[in-house]
């Protein structure tokens, strides 16, 4: 019985730096804007600086503007891919941004002294605080905290300049949801740096309880449930792994997806009858009896849990694409 | 180094905060999901992002309750489907049945069924169960062939159940699924009797609830808006049974406990009565947004005045209740805005897709906009008031000021006063901070005075008084405009600069 590889190769492609550094091209500051790209107004420009109080972060006009215009034309306005952004919707995107946060994040990647005092006043204590709930130790949350600090200060230097990740912030989400995102990002590395022995020492026993029962059936029912995933919506596939795979309560994929708990609750319902439906339908099709494929499905029941373990955790392609705008 | 030379790209934090926050467009939430399907790290990101919020006592207590019952509940499960169904029919006819608003959108109900179809037969006590209640509705009230598909899921999650608890015998198995299509059957009458009752079109509303199956007058007219969320609230029942989940549920929103509370979910039992009745049209585009606003320590923050915007730049209003809680329904499904404005904090603003059917959940977390209790003079500007009830504004036009002594001291700023471009600022600790440029740069002043700074003001070296009267100031700040300062042993001490202090 093979083993999917999980998500090793993923996971060694996926360090911070990797990350980061993938994700940095066309976002740095230094982007180029002409003449002719230039989206924003000078007028709305002005109005979004004041009202981000730029100034007080010592972030110019122009520096706004710049940040204003890599991150439109990033996730192209808010719209599809493929389509432009008419004057209107571009001035909505703009405006919908936290500027405020916007101004800090910038100002602090550019290492203006009053936009980290201000940091700091602000987001010191709620990230160590994060920190330490993400971690579940003072000592490993503040550590945690306290190396993002030196990376968001701009220690890493890139191309001999300073770099600071605080540059990737957007501004369309709260600076401090971001600095969440990136916390959990870093200790996910953790996990991945220490527990990765123990992560494939998990798969082990699993593996070996497949092996016990008619080997044909479980691999019927391991095609079928490969066809039938495949054909899932991205949301079920990823509700099904949520609730399965990862053992999350409805309740904290419902504040994922911020979404009701009921409504998690009817659409994974839905989504593991639809699987169980096909899983017979195919088993069928594939030559067994009503009865056969159900008892396939009912020899054991973890069996169907491995199955959709080890299906919904081999990550065949299908990555996220770079943002949106970038096609 | 080329992104598509990467064999998965990662999102980044960015990204991740945008969708957790509910800020990314279909399209972005879609690749998203489909990425977070298949890649457990970021899936483990994004689960530990969430902020782990502590239960307020009351909510233990509830919690407590329930996880007991959850556990009782599940002891339930072969036995009592059947029963539950019943029981369930019932009650939400109760519910249903119950003076609840004024009916007032008769085309909504379809056509009427002749009343005799009703089965008075059925003769569950709905008290008995009120578990119970939990367990069916959605597959009761399904109409003909989807019962038939309803009855199956829980076969699935119990085989499920069966999975995280470990394996029951096949036999177990099998019986399980007998009582399951008895419970399907009996359904039926149930449904039937929901429906005679919702068709008939007399509209006297408070018909008491005793009348069961009958003949009875109320119809309630269904809140359509409501819909997604009754029908959402409805399938809780049907949750995949693996016991870990059910405490939990009930934790939800502590608003979902209150008093108020109830009600919803009274009128959520309504829902699907409304599905079947066919005025489905309408109820499936609409969504619904909830949440809770809260500063960032996470306390509750009432009354905050919370207004969606769509598109077209119409707006809903409401205020959030004592627990901080809010809830906006029948709103059709696409882009919102949301504002959420209250006195004494900064205004928050975030945009929201609504998928249709969708109750969307917000937790929208408000900075305070440290107004001060001191009157703010600067020489021009206009004076500001500390109680007022567009702070946001104000807090607009002193930003400067205020902006500056936030960045000055890592700790909470008690007061800040100005004269001229001469700014001091006091923090918590006692420590004095003075600016000579309107805020911009900032300088610990040596304390020359015993104990601690506890106050602050700008007066006039005339009056020797507190600045409530700024527009005094303005006039005459540049002569005989002085700082005074108040230790906590009571001594007072002034200065001119803010830089040299002298006792008084």
């Amino acid at each position: 019985m093979d083993i999917p590889p999980a998500n090793i190769t993923q996971a060694e492609s996926s360090g911070a730096e990797e990350r980061a550094a993938s994700l940095a091209e066309g976002i740095a500051l230094g982007t180029e804007l002409t003449a002719e790209n230039r989206l924003l107004p000078v007028k709305l420009g002005e109005e979004l600086w004041r009202a981000a109080g730029a100034e007080l972060v010592e972030v110019s006009r122009v520096e706004f503007a710049e940040a204003l215009e890599t991150i439109g034309a990033r996730d192209n306005f808010g719209v599809d891919a493929e389509k432009q952004a008419d004057e209107r919707q571009r001035e909505t995107f703009w405006r919908g941004l936290h500027l405020e946060e916007l101004a800090v994040a910038r100002g602090c990647a550019l290492g203006r002294e009053s936009a980290w005092q201000r940091f700091l006043a602000q987001y010191r204590e709620p990230l160590t605080r994060a920190a330490v709930e993400m971690t579940g130790s003072a000592a490993l949350g503040e550590e945690l905290a306290s190396a993002l600090y030196s990376e968001l200060f701009g220690l890493t230097e890139r191309e001999n300049k300073r770099w600071s990740p605080l540059l990737r912030y957007s501004g369309r989400g709260s600076l401090m949801g971001w600095l969440r995102a990136i916390l959990a990002q870093r200790r996910v590395d953790q996990y991945r740096k220490i527990g990765r022995e123990t992560e494939l020492g998990e798969i082990e026993p699993a593996a070996a309880v497949s092996e016990e029962p008619d080997l044909e059936r479980l691999r019927d029912l391991r095609l079928a449930i490969k066809m039938t995933l495949s054909e899932a919506s991205a949301e079920e596939r990823f509700l099904l792994s949520a609730y399965y795979l990862d053992q999350h309560t409805l309740q904290e994929i419902s504040s994922v997806l911020r979404v009701h708990v009921a409504t998690i609750s009817r659409k994974l319902n839905r989504a593991t009858e639809r699987l169980r439906k096909q899983l017979l339908r195919t088993l069928k099709a594939r030559g067994l009896s009503w009865r056969a494929a159900e008892e396939t499905l009912g020899t054991d029941p973890r069996d169907l849990d491995i199955d959709l373990r080890k299906l919904l955790q081999k990550s065949e392609g299908d990555p996220i694409p770079d943002k949106e705008g970038q096609g | 180094m080329s992104r598509n030379l990467q064999p998965a790209i990662h999102p980044d934090a960015d990204q991740l905060s945008v969708f957790v926050e509910g800020a990314a467009t279909a399209r972005e939430r879609e690749r998203m999901l489909a990425h977070l399907a298949e890649c457990g790290e970021c899936r483990k990101a994004v689960f530990l992002m969430q902020p782990h919020e502590e239960p307020q006592p009351a909510a233990i207590t509830l919690e407590k309750r329930w996880a007991w019952r959850g556990r009782t509940w599940r002891w339930l499960v072969p036995v009592g489907v059947p029963v539950a169904a019943l029981a369930c029919a019932l009650i939400a006819l109760l519910i249903h049945i119950r003076p609840h608003g004024t009916p007032e959108a008769p085309q909504q109900m379809a056509s009427g069924r002749p009343p005799e179809i009703a089965r008075p037969g059925t003769t569950v006590a709905p008290s008995t169960n009120a578990e119970a209640d939990r367990a069916a509705p959605s597959r009761d009230l399904e109409p003909g062939p989807p019962t038939d598909k309803r009855e199956r899921a829980p076969a699935a999650n119990s085989e499920l159940v069966a999975r995280s608890g470990g394996a029951p015998s096949a036999p177990a198995k099998k019986v399980l699924r007998q009582e399951r299509s008895i419970a399907g059957r009996s359904n039926l009458p149930a449904l039937k009797s929901g429906q005679a009752t919702l068709g008939v079109p007399s509209p006297t509303a408070g018909a008491a609830p005793s009348v069961v199956g009958g003949p009875v007058g109320s119809v309630q007219t269904v809140d359509s808006t409501l819909a997604q969320s009754t029908v959402s609230m409805s399938a809780t029942s049907n949750l995949p049974l693996n016991g870990r989940n059910f405490a939990q549920l009930q934790q939800l929103q502590p608003t979902e406990k209150g008093a108020a509370s109830q009600n919803t979910l009274a009128r959520e039992k309504e829902l699907p009565a409304l599905q079947i009745q066919g005025a489905s049209g309408q109820a499936q585009t609409l969504a619904g947004i909830s949440g809770r606003i809260t500063d960032r320590s996470g306390a509750s923050i009432a009354g905050v005045t919370v207004t969606v915007r769509d598109a077209a730049g119409k707006t809903r209003q409401t205020t959030t209740g004592a627990d901080g809680s809010f809830h906006l329904t029948q709103l059709p499904a696409g882009q919102y805005g949301l504002t959420a404005t209250a006195t004494g904090f900064k205004t928050s603003n975030q945009s929201i897709e609504l998928k249709p059917s969708e109750m969307a959940m917000l937790q929208p977390v408000l900075d305070v906009g440290s107004v001060s209790a001191v009157v703010e003079v600067e020489a021009g500007a206009t004076s500001i008031q500390t109680e007022s009830a567009n702070v946001s504004d104000q807090v607009e036009e002193t930003r400067g000021a205020r902006r500056g002594s936030a960045a000055l001291s890592t700790r909470p700023i008690l007061a800040t006063v100005s004269q001229g471009k001469r700014v001091l600022s006091l923090d918590d600790a006692g420590n004095l901070f003075l600016s000579r440029d309107e805020g911009k740069k900032w300088k610990k002043i040596k304390p020359q005075w015993a104990g601690k700074a506890v106050r602050i003001e700008s007066t006039t070296a005339a009056s020797g008084k507190a600045s409530a009267n700024a527009k005094d100031e303005i006039g005459g700040a540049s002569e005989g405009a002085v700082f005074q300062l108040t230790t906590d042993a009571g001594t007072t001490w002034g200065s001119k600069d803010g830089l040299h202090w002298h006792q008084r």
